[in-house]
């Protein structure tokens, strides 16, 4: 049988595309704006399309204003970061769904974890900076890989909990049975099905970091540790406005979370919500 | 292995608060005790009643705007398509802006915004809508719906998946049985759906409103808190107690007062969450 047409339907074709174009003019004009050469910029009347499209604004970025050593340091920074948390949140995640643990220390670890996903950063910021300067951290990318390390593990230990959870005991107790070890049992039989979700997890750790701003901003002051997002702000809040580098600036910063995404876009909306949105 | 791990960190994240609480009872260069005296100043500053107030009417601005649209393209997408490959679409489109750097975005909003490159200017011009340029971001009356316009971009994307993946839990038998009983698009929405998603909606007027105290990046790249002191949220405020006037004692007591006021509103809300704690 066919269903009827929905009243509404008429209704919805406009609505999309309204939102579509509110969606897709930002980020056009973004890149647009990214392959305009300096001359266009300064012509009387604005251009909606650059005229002659130039890759000379990424190549001022990167290359003229030395862009590439933030963009390094953030790679750094995050990769090592997510390995930490993903660590981290394997030596919590494992005993909490695998071992015989009091329910009242597992769920006084989520809460807790929990709990860390209401606290503003700022607040957190003004101690930090205290400490990573008594420590001798200030400036040095260090600081931010621990930092970044502990702000994402709530995160981590609630993606990777939903993860373990769903993988039956019985196919490790089989293991056992056979005299594997404990750690030849995780290696084996845990880690290869846990591997999907821990990448996932793996991914969206690696976006939030890479987007994090205000302790890179506050704890970082010379290309040695500044991660690229302090680079861009440098960029928009300078005196004279270079439009097109700082199109590029952002392009880049947009480009690398956007490819992410598409290798764990089923994940972002339960890791957004402490797995209360389960994927469909 | 699990109580080494665990004592570690409660370590790392308790000693900065400690250290914070120390600090607030400290004059700014961290020689003598002076009691609550910087409580007091922070108190009595003017400024952080303004701050307060524009976090306030940032959140009224966001949070009633995201949920309204995000609730009612929910409502669009569930009931006009039906397509499978069309949902699985919208639902990677609308996860895009959630990953987005806020940097990069206040960069976006500042193309669009910012007086002599601005687009949105160029457009309202040629299109007729206006004559001469509006300085979006330099006149207090449009700064705030500006800076909130840019969270309402990227955030509604989120209320729409939480409440679709809701719609998608309400059983089809109750909503067949309520349209055979003659029961209109509203009476659906109002009587039963509502029902399987106000868990959804607390959960999303919760995560919201904790993020306001955690917007920071775009703002600053956008306005810098002003014009004035018009967008300075709460989160700009203390940044600029601590790093522009140099006042850590001030601010290590704002620090300690935004902790314990949202652990205390954490408290009295968490068991509402409709989180799985097992």
């Amino acid at each position: 049988m066919r269903r009827r047409r929905h009243p509404w339907r008429i209704l919805a074709i406009p609505i999309f595309a309204v939102i579509g174009i509110l969606y897709a003019f930002p980020l056009y004009w973004l890149l647009a704006t990214s392959l305009k050469s300096k001359a266009e910029l300064y012509q009387a009347t604005l251009t909606l399309y650059p005229q002659a499209p130039t890759l000379q604004p990424y190549v001022s970025v990167l290359v003229e204003r030395g862009f590439w050593v933030l963009l390094r340091n953030s790679v750094v920074v995050c990769t090592l970061s997510v390995v930490i948390a993903l660590i981290l949140g394997l030596l919590i995640t494992y005993p909490i769904t695998r071992l015989e643990i009091s329910p009242r220390v597992r769920v006084g670890i989520l809460n807790w974890a929990l709990s860390l996903r209401f606290l503003p950063p700022i607040a957190v910021v003004v101690p930090y900076f205290a400490v990573v300067r008594t420590l001798g951290l200030y400036d040095q990318p260090q600081a931010l890989i621990l930092i970044y390390s502990l702000l994402n593990l709530p995160f981590t230990i609630w993606m990777l909990k939903g993860f373990l959870s769903e993988i039956p005991r019985e196919l490790e107790e089989a293991a056992f049975t056979d005299g594997a070890g404990r750690w030849t049992a995780f290696r084996l039989v845990l880690l290869p099905l846990a591997w999907p979700g821990l990448f996932a997890a793996a991914v969206i750790v690696f976006t939030f970091t890479w987007s994090e701003f205000l302790f890179a901003l506050i704890l970082t002051s010379t290309p040695n540790a500044q991660t690229f997002p302090v680079g861009v702000q440098g960029l928009v809040t300078q005196f004279e406005v270079i439009w097109n580098d700082m199109a590029a600036a952002g392009t880049i910063a947009l480009a690398l979370p956007l490819v992410l995404m598409v290798l764990a876009r089923r994940y972002v909306i339960a890791g957004l919500t402490f797995g209360v949105v389960r994927e469909k | 292995m699990l109580a080494p791990v665990l004592g570690a960190i409660l370590v790392v994240v308790t000693y900065p608060f400690l250290l914070a609480l120390l600090q607030s009872l400290q004059d700014a260069a961290g020689h003598e005790f002076v009691g609550l005296r910087n409580y007091v100043n922070a108190l009595v500053n003017p400024l952080l009643y303004e701050a307060l107030a524009a976090t306030g009417i940032y959140a009224s601005l966001v949070l009633p705007t995201e949920i309204l649209l995000g609730l009612g393209f929910a409502l669009l997408v569930h009931r006009t398509v039906r397509n499978s490959a069309w949902r699985a679409l919208l639902f990677v489109m609308a996860t895009i802006p959630l990953v987005l750097p806020p940097i990069a975005v206040g960069v976006i909003a500042r193309l669009i915004y910012a007086p002599g490159y601005g687009v949105l200017n160029h457009l309202l011009i040629v299109t007729g809508v206006i004559r001469d340029e509006i300085n979006w971001l330099g006149q207090p009356a449009t700064a705030m719906p500006a800076v909130a316009s840019v969270d309402i971009w990227q955030w509604t994307p989120f209320v729409y998946l939480v409440l679709f993946s809701g719609l998608l839990t309400v059983p089809r038998e109750e909503i067949e049985a309520a349209q055979v009983d003659g029961a209109s698009g509203w009476d659906q929405f109002w009587h039963i759906e509502l029902n399987y998603l106000r868990p959804l909606l607390l959960l999303i007027v919760f995560f919201r409103l904790a993020d306001v105290l955690r917007v920071f990046d775009h703002v600053f790249v956008l306005t810098g808190g002003g014009p004035g002191n018009t967008t300075q949220l709460l989160s700009l405020y203390l940044y600029r107690i601590e790093f522009k006037y140099f006042d850590s004692g001030q601010a290590a007591a704002l620090a300690v007062m935004v902790l314990v006021g949202v652990s205390i509103a954490y408290s009295l809300v968490t068991r509402l969450l409709p989180v799985e704690r097992r």
